[in-house]
């Protein structure tokens, strides 16, 4: 009978070391956050949820000759928001400064407000987030705020919504559906716009002469081409002198955009400026151009987004200008939806105006970037 | 009967695939450097040389661990994730300084392959299913741990990342100690060849009397080590733990360089120093078309000519 | 040389008068690096015969039947079908064409089902162009049942024995309309009652005139069942003609090219009978039992004993051997090794304990392929040779170099891969890798199945010597002959039981055969010899 107890006491065995050792890792794991200790870093000791207070955001320009919506035109009841639950969809999770600083604008004003807000994170996928907005609407929600992932693929579930005449603001992204049926308003950013304001800090910093670089966003990103477009476009009308001679993706990530920036300046050392398509990019610039000892100054960065790190770059000498893609959708779109569900009219597109950081303003506004 | 002089072995195609197969990837390195001296300017610049060996450094070390999983019969999907878990730790711990950080971060990518090993030979798991599951489950970790990016301002990190010695970036220096303890590993220790004998032939190994599951836990803690020591080093060269996009396709590029290298994917054969030319190759071909400012997609394109001509080349051998 | 047996062209009282040879090679030469593997073959078979290819191993019998179906393409020479000159770039070409090849591992696919196996490419269709299962597996059945083999054809082909799985193999080969079939060692995993079928399917193929080309190394076989016979030694054609004109020694001398005296004075296999043995069992095994397969076995071997394991396929000689050396671990039961117990299921405690085991699928379990000699050679030693898990070079060569010499072990070198080498090469290089490792006992498990007449003497005599040397050898053959010869004693397993034990005198082929018939519920033996 030995052999049998000791081969039972085998097969136990083989199937609970490892399970003991998953366990033992994942308790490890955690217990390896329990006595973590990080570097101390001052400028890291802000609360994106208290930036929400400054800044808020504008409406770039008065929506009078714009195409508008109210709640006869759209086909819904009186609401009152104060008393109504609010639907949040975010995209992507919170990784990065632009979506933590927006899920946290979009809370605060709710909490401020008092209103019941309810959210989902689709986690950068799309069948995630369709089933995400089903969810809200199963759930109750009587508005939605839904910061798109696509633009594409949203009918089903607008028709669901549609037909409970819920209310639908999207931010930063818009839907491709008929504004005032499928939904209300869509807030956001020109991103076009933001490339036009880039070259012309571009134009500045190199006096409208010499040879730039764009480190162009992922590729096959609505916001690459239109922050592309608005660079080229306004480079190619005011300072004609002025060359894109190389355009190659570091798809909005830091060690990308270093990589890149790196072949760069070994193949084009002469480079005057770089144009990166958001700051961390930027930022990776900035690390190549270190690594190859060049100079604050040397080449001249433009970047877009206004984060911290990129406006500390003003500061430093490193990054001529930053212009600002603002996150902090909140107190806007719940302006628009308290306006709407009162019966007011509200504009379909509502473009949020866009600050600039320039060595001139760095240092005192820093405190506003996220 | 008829008894012929046979000499000359004449060079037919599966004599010419073979030689492909065993040294193609250094005749590409090679036709790559001599195009670029020609074509690209500033090309020839030590400042240039280092930038490339900088940049390859990190996915030579990944592709170390990779090279010894696919020789054991398997592969390892984790070591993207294990880059950022590796990243994310260091931040973490980088309060008790940056050696104790470098400790933690590299215990855990030893832990992570420690789960994988355990899943692999205890349980019986496919390498592909269980790597996969700790990609996905450490990423997450990496995240959770870490949310966003964070600076890293340790001057000891940042020194590691950009400093050198003789003009030699240590990020070299220690790719390169690496994978020569690696190729000695693989040639002449006791681990090496069991590892390949369990790649080639498990259940020979296994009537052999081989320490099977013993050689394999180690091949993925050996791995998952290498990763997160390349995520130690990307993390230092960039300044910031970037949990998020830090090691993201790295596994991709790590099995592009160790199947170019020339190592087959059905185990029992490992070839180190196919491998770093491989990820040199890969490398080589990226800078060449960034520096000439074609498409990006032109450099996927261009990666998957040379992948399939690998693949060719290893398709032909194996049926012989 | 031995020119001197060359009966002649290669179509010299081969053909019957008049037939068209329907697949013939003239001059074919394929070389491999280091080695001349064809040289110059002229080969012909004929509609409605039965054409013996025989030889030693590395005769050139596998390359050539791989040029004859397409795996490999002749360096020089012409390969001729049906009278056209071809060049099949794949086997499947060449199995379109009508030659079916039925290899010695069987070549199927094993998570399949055994009616998707047969039916692999060819599978029945329904009106929606769907896969017609219910007629697949009526057919499948039906075409098995005319080879003898009742089986549910709906199971994986993998769970069925390997005889089985070869009966599969050769309905799939019976049912592609094939005008040759090329059957490479088909008995060699078969048992008596199969082989019969089998030759049953073999006269009723040649009755419909289909050319068969049959590579065998038993001889009983060859002139069971074949017209004609063609030999080659070292790569060369020595002899082509009916069979019936050419005796066994001779046919022997040929292929081993030696004199007629040498064989008859050494008879037909190496052994030399009794070995001295005495003293407590080196090696004690008492009552393994493995579920549904091994009830209650107890064995016991002394120093310099040969114990024979017989039975018939699927009596678990196999699984007795494993269980003993810790590859399959037993449900019950205990193993000895010179009175010391044995940690059961575990293979490296069973290695340290001496024992060492040379499987029967020597290609799947036994060497690994990829590596070299040397390597395999000093793979399990490799621990020994090692000074703080550093291979010590010189010493391995020391090892490789004795072993090689002492087994005559034929190679272009020491870093040659396993995989190229002749079957009877590998299973030498496979006993030097556990020689090396100074075992106290050998399990082996059908040492000379598939290796050519000349190595399986050389095998067999090794086997005595090294059971004078004082090991405990346990010999498992499905050649009655062979074990019967080589053993000291025989015991004898029926569906997982020993059922007999024959010892000294009673080591015979009568009482083997007794002692499996008298428990056998399948009363009809056809036993070969």
């Amino acid at each position: 009978m030995k052999p049998t107890v000791r081969l039972r006491r085998n097969t136990d065995r083989r199937t609970s070391a490892p399970t003991l050792l998953t366990a033992g890792l994942c308790l490890s794991l955690a217990l390896a956050t329990g006595c973590a200790k990080s570097e101390d870093d001052p400028s890291d000791a802000k609360d994106t949820g208290k930036a929400a207070a400054d800044a808020g955001q504008e409406v770039a320009e008065p929506s009078g000759d714009q195409k508008t919506c109210d709640l006869t035109a759209f086909g819904g009841k009186k609401l009152d928001l104060k008393g109504a639950t609010v639907g949040f969809s975010q995209s992507e999770k919170e990784a990065n400064p632009f979506r933590i600083a927006e899920t946290a604008s979009i809370k605060a004003e709710a909490k401020e407000r008092g209103i019941k807000l309810l959210t989902a994170n689709a986690q950068s996928q799309f069948s995630k987030q369709i089933s995400d907005v089903q969810d809200l609407i199963a759930k109750g929600a009587d508005v939605l705020v839904i910061a798109p992932l696509n633009s594409d693929g949203w009918g089903p579930v607008l028709r669901t919504a549609a037909q409970k005449k819920i209310p639908i603001v999207t931010i930063d992204r818009k839907i491709n559906a008929e504004p005032c049926k499928d939904y209300v308003s869509f807030i956001g950013s020109d991103f076009v716009e933001q490339g036009r304001r880039a070259a012309d800090r571009m134009i500045e910093a190199t006096g409208g002469k010499g040879e730039v670089a764009i480190l162009l966003g992922a590729p096959g990103n609505n916001v690459t081409t239109e922050r592309t477009k608005g660079f080229k476009d306004r480079i190619a009308e005011k300072a004609p002198d002025l060359k894109v001679v190389f355009e190659q993706t570091g798809e909005f990530a830091r060690e990308k955009g270093q990589q890149v920036t790196e072949q760069l300046i070994q193949s084009k050392p002469d480079i005057t400026g770089i144009y990166a398509e958001n700051d961390e990019m930027g930022l990776g610039a900035v690390n190549a151009l270190k690594g190859a000892g060049k100079k604050a100054g040397d080449v001249r960065i433009v970047t877009i987004d206004g984060t911290r790190g990129a406006v500390q770059g003003i500061v430093d000498g490193w990054i001529h200008g930053v212009v600002e893609s603002n996150p902090r959708f909140g107190p806007l779109a719940f302006e628009t939806l308290d306006a709407f569900t009162k019966g007011e009219k509200v504009g379909q597109d509502i473009v949020i105006k866009d600050t600039e950081y320039t060595e001139d303003n760095a240092e005192s506004e820093i405190g506003k970037a996220y | 009967m008829t008894q012929l002089a046979l000499r000359g072995v004449p060079l037919d195609r599966a004599r010419v695939l073979r030689l492909l197969q065993d040294y193609g990837v250094y005749a590409g390195v090679l036709a790559l450097l001599l195009a670029n001296v020609l074509l690209t300017p500033h090309f020839v610049s030590a400042e240039n040389f280092r930038t490339q060996a900088v940049q390859v450094a990190p996915v030579i070390i990944v592709a170390l661990g990779m090279a010894l999983a696919i020789g054991s019969e398997g592969v390892d999907l984790s070591v993207g994730s294990v880059m950022a878990l590796s990243t994310s730790l260091i931040s973490l711990y980088l309060g008790y300084g940056p050696v104790a950080a470098i400790l933690v971060a590299v215990l855990g990518g030893m832990l992570v392959g420690l789960a994988n090993g355990s899943l692999i030979a205890f349980i019986g798991v496919q390498p592909i299913v269980a790597t996969l599951a700790l990609m996905v489950a450490c990423r997450g970790l990496a995240n959770v741990f870490l949310p966003q990016l964070k600076d890293v301002r340790d001057p000891t990190m940042a020194s590691l990342g950009s400093g050198s010695v003789l003009g030699i970036p240590y990020l070299v220096l220690i790719a390169v100690a690496l994978a020569l303890l690696v190729a000695f590993t693989v040639k002449r220790t006791t681990f090496g060849r069991q590892l390949l004998a369990i790649g080639d032939s498990r259940p020979a190994a296994q009537l052999a009397g081989l320490p099977v599951r013993r050689v394999l836990v180690v091949v993925y803690v050996v791995s998952g080590a290498l990763a997160a020591i390349a995520g130690v080093l990307a993390t230092a060269r960039l300044t910031a733990s970037d949990p998020t996009s830090l090691g993201t396709l790295m596994e991709l590029s790590a099995i592009t360089a160790v199947v170019v290298g020339g190592t087959p994917l059905s185990g029992g054969r490992v070839r180190i120093g196919g491998t770093v030319a491989g990820a040199v190759l890969i490398q080589l071909l990226t800078a060449t078309l960034i520096k000439h400012d074609l498409p990006p997609s032109w450099t996927q394109i261009a990666q998957a000519v040379v992948i399939v001509a690998a693949v060719y080349a290893a398709r032909e051998r194996g049926r012989r | 040389m031995t020119e001197t047996y060359d009966a002649g062209g290669p179509q010299a009282g081969s053909g019957p008068p008049g037939a068209e040879a329907v697949l013939r090679t003239a001059g074919v030469t394929k070389r491999f690096p280091g080695a001349l593997a064809l040289d110059g073959v002229d080969f012909a078979a004929y509609p409605g015969r039965v054409h013996a290819l025989i030889g030693e191993n590395g005769a050139g019998k596998s390359t050539l039947i791989k040029v004859l179906t397409g795996v490999y393409r002749a360096d020089e020479g012409l390969v001729e079908y049906r009278g056209e000159p071809v060049e099949f770039a794949t086997p499947l070409e060449a199995q379109h064409a009508g030659i079916s090849t039925i290899y010695q591992e069987v070549n199927l696919v094993p998570l399949m089902s055994v009616a998707r196996n047969l039916f692999l490419g060819r599978e029945p269709r329904n009106r929606f162009g769907l896969i017609d299962f219910r007629r697949m597996h009526r057919e499948a059945e039906e075409a098995l049942r005319d080879l003898g083999v009742r089986v549910d054809v709906t199971r994986a082909l993998r769970t069925l024995g390997i005889g089985a799985q070869q009966m599969v193999a050769l309905a799939r080969a019976v049912q592609v309309d094939a005008r040759v079939v090329v059957m490479d060692e088909p008995t060699s995993s078969l048992e008596p009652r199969e082989v019969e079928t089998l030759f049953g399917v073999i006269r009723m193929l040649r009755d419909r005139g289909i050319a068969v080309v049959y590579v065998s190394h038993r001889l009983d076989e060859l002139y069971e069942v074949c017209d004609t016979v063609t030999v080659l030694r070292d790569g060369k054609l020595v002899h082509t003609g009916p069979i019936a004109e050419l005796d066994r020694l001779r046919l022997v001398s040929l292929m081993l090219g030696r004199e007629m005296g040498e064989v008859r004075a050494e008879g037909l296999t190496k052994f030399s009978g009794e070995h001295e043995t005495g003293g407590e069992p080196v090696l004690t095994a008492r009552g393994l039992r493995v579920r549904h397969t091994l009830h209650d076995v107890s064995l016991a071997i002394r120093p310099g004993e040969v114990v024979g394991l017989g039975g018939l396929l699927g009596s678990g000689r196999s699984e007795t051997a494993k269980a003993v050396a810790g590859a399959l671990p037993p449900d019950e039961g205990e193993v000895l090794v010179a009175g010391a117990s044995v940690r059961t299921g575990s293979t490296p405690a069973a290695i340290r304990a001496g024992i060492s085991l040379l499987p029967e699928d020597r290609k799947a379990e036994g060497i690994v392929p990829g590596l070299s000699v040397r390597e395999n050679i000093a793979l399990a030693a490799l621990p020994g040779l090692s000074r703080f898990g550093l291979v010590d070079e010189e010493r391995v060569d020391r090892i490789v170099d004795t072993f090689m010499k002492r087994l005559r072990i034929k190679a272009s070198g020491p870093h040659q891969k396993v995989g190229e080498l002749s079957g009877g090469n590998q299973q030498k290089v496979l006993l030097a890798r556990w020689l090396a490792m100074q075992p106290k006992v050998l399990l082996l498990d059908e040492p000379t199945r598939g290796i050519d007449v000349g190595a399986k003497a050389e095998v067999q005599k090794l086997i005595d010597e090294l059971a004078a040397d004082g090991l405990g050898v346990l010999l498992i053959s499905s050649d009655m002959e062979e074990l019967v010869e080589g053993s000291d004693r025989v015991v004898v397993l029926k569906d997982g039981a020993v059922v007999a034990e024959l010892a000294g005198a009673e080591v015979t082929e009568d009482r083997l055969l007794e002692a499996i018939a008298a428990h056998s519920r399948a009363p009809e033996e056809g036993a070969p010899s």
